[in-house]
């Protein structure tokens, strides 16, 4: 019973915040307000909370209750980029930061050339070494890979003038860049559509019986309150502009 | 007549929105069934690299999205789970993502029942973990120097489903589903420097930027957006929410196709006028 009651709580949470934010698509209001307020709140907590008994207890505190003391190493120099709040002992968090800078840049900084530079200028180079056996489809995609690479290359490349041929290949680096940026911007509006599906789905499920009809209620509540809005402002507004 | 066309190009945006309302709601009570027909390659290599897995081999599935972008990828990493558990294949769901806990416990709270999956003996939860370049750093040398207990706290060591696995050479591939940056992370720290095999199932937005690691083989299969889960779960034959998103994401497709199309050509009447 209690069990069924948290689930129908839920739903009724669920529907009535995705309702109230959007709500903002009509005009800004109080009840997005709320739901905004809320989400910030809720956001940081749980992130909080997973940071403290994810991270913090058992990485940092448990160990070191178990005689791993070299942790206090990592813990200080974490500890100490919230220095940063104390302008006084501000100087401190420098060297958090130059640990988490040093260890990064070593960490990424290979690796990254290794997979999004060599490979990929191999990559665009290598189909070329296997023309032979490769079908019609793949050699004219070898083909436009490469030009495309160059000429996108040649757009973005400023130490020369534009002119010539360096003209002709950025001109046709454009309508790679063009091509490209429409085919993301299609991914993006469909991105964005699954995302207004979610919320359209969950808002469908709440709606039946097993959730006491949370959609429905809230929604003629929502618009009551924005009718009553309306006709209170109308009023009040007249009764300024009388004399 | 000059005068309407200009009326309805200055139409108040919020009859669009309701609009797109009723024409996404609409297949939501009342299913088309418009789906069904798998297109792109990049699934297609996603599923046959499930369906080529031997059972009793282990994979790594990275469930790292959160509420936000649960709609597109949760879809995705139910499809994959299932095709998993139905291969036979241990597995190891982690996370670098704090949002994402709630979304694995609702993994762990549907998938593994429907094939009669136990914790612990056919798969196992890690902890969310918030350094993941020091994880995936790790994971190379000994697995169990960044996992050493589950997410409940209990000590993997002695799990059947962590029997002889000890760094990548044990695991037979990492499936990575993520809107971040985390795909990324396995190609650099896993795949390109250890030769695991990755695949990955991405956001629609950001499945563009994974082209060139698809082309170049550092993925091996890649499923985008609501879109490819759909395909995806059509190639396992088990439709999902996907496969039901589908009807509405083509009403909304065609509804925006129609606008833009319309507008256009009201701007080109007005002209010529």
């Amino acid at each position: 019973m209690e069990n069924s009651m948290s689930i129908i709580l839920g739903g009724w949470l669920s529907a009535g915040l995705t309702i109230f934010l959007f709500s903002f698509l009509y005009k800004d209001n109080p009840l997005f307000k709320i739901a905004e307020h809320l989400y910030l709140g809720v956001g940081m907590g749980w992130w909080f909370i997973v940071l403290l008994y994810g991270t913090w207890i058992p990485k940092a505190y448990e160990p070191f209750m178990q005689g791993e003391y070299v942790l206090i190493i990592p813990v200080l120099l974490g500890l100490s980029l919230v220095t940063q709040f104390i302008p006084r002992i501000s100087w401190i968090s420098r060297y958090g930061f130059t640990f988490i800078m040093g260890y990064g840049a070593g960490l990424v900084l290979p690796l990254n050339l290794a997979t999004d530079f060599m490979a990929q200028i191999a990559g665009t180079i290598k189909p070329f070494s296997q023309l032979a056996s490769m079908s019609w489809g793949a050699i004219i995609n070898s083909f436009l890979i490469a030009i495309g690479a160059v000429c996108v290359l040649a757009y973005f490349y400023f130490s020369v003038e534009h002119k010539g041929i360096v003209k002709k290949a950025s001109n046709i680096g454009i309508y790679f860049l063009m091509i490209y940026f429409g085919a993301s911007f299609g991914n993006t509006v469909m991105a964005r559509f699954s995302l207004l599906y979610g919320r359209f789905d969950l808002l469908y499920d709440f709606s039946g019986a097993s959730y006491a009809f949370a959609t429905p209620i809230i929604i003629i509540l929502t618009v009551g309150f924005f009718a009553l809005k309306h006709f209170m402002d109308k009023k009040k507004n007249s009764g300024v502009s009388q004399p | 007549m000059k005068d309407k066309l200009r009326r309805f190009l200055r139409i108040d945006r919020r009859w669009i929105f309701l609009l797109l309302t009723a024409v996404m709601v609409w297949p939501i009570i009342h299913p088309f069934g418009l789906s069904g027909k798998t297109s792109q390659q990049s699934v297609r290599d996603f599923y046959d690299f499930v369906e080529k897995l031997k059972p009793g081999q282990a994979v790594i599935l990275g469930t790292d999205y959160d509420p936000s972008t649960k709609p597109e990828l949760h879809p995705q990493a139910v499809a994959a789970l299932r095709h998993l558990f139905s291969k036979d294949v241990r597995v190891l769901i982690l996370t670098f993502i704090s949002g994402a806990p709630g979304m694995i416990e609702e993994l762990n709270q549907t998938v593994p029942a429907e094939y009669g999956k136990e914790y612990g003996k056919d798969y196992v939860i890690m902890p969310y973990n918030p350094n993941y370049m020091a994880a995936m750093t790790q994971m190379s040398i000994d697995i169990y120097k960044a996992y050493d207990k589950d997410a409940e706290g209990n000590d993997v060591r002695g799990m059947p489903v962590m029997a002889g696995i000890k760094t990548y050479k044990d695991i037979a591939g990492v499936i990575e589903i993520t809107g971040t940056g985390m795909l990324d992370a396995w190609v650099a720290y896993a795949g390109d420097k250890y030769g695991v095999p990755i695949i990955g199932g991405t956001t629609a937005i950001s499945q563009l930027g994974f082209g060139p690691y698809l082309q170049n083989k550092q993925i091996r299969g890649l499923v985008g957006g609501m879109r490819g889960a759909s395909e995806y779960e059509t190639l396992i034959s088990k439709p999902g929410k996907a496969t039901s998103g589908i009807d509405a994401l083509n009403m909304a497709h065609l509804l925006v196709i129609l606008l833009i199309l319309s507008s256009n050509l009201i701007l080109l009447v007005i002209k010529e006028k």
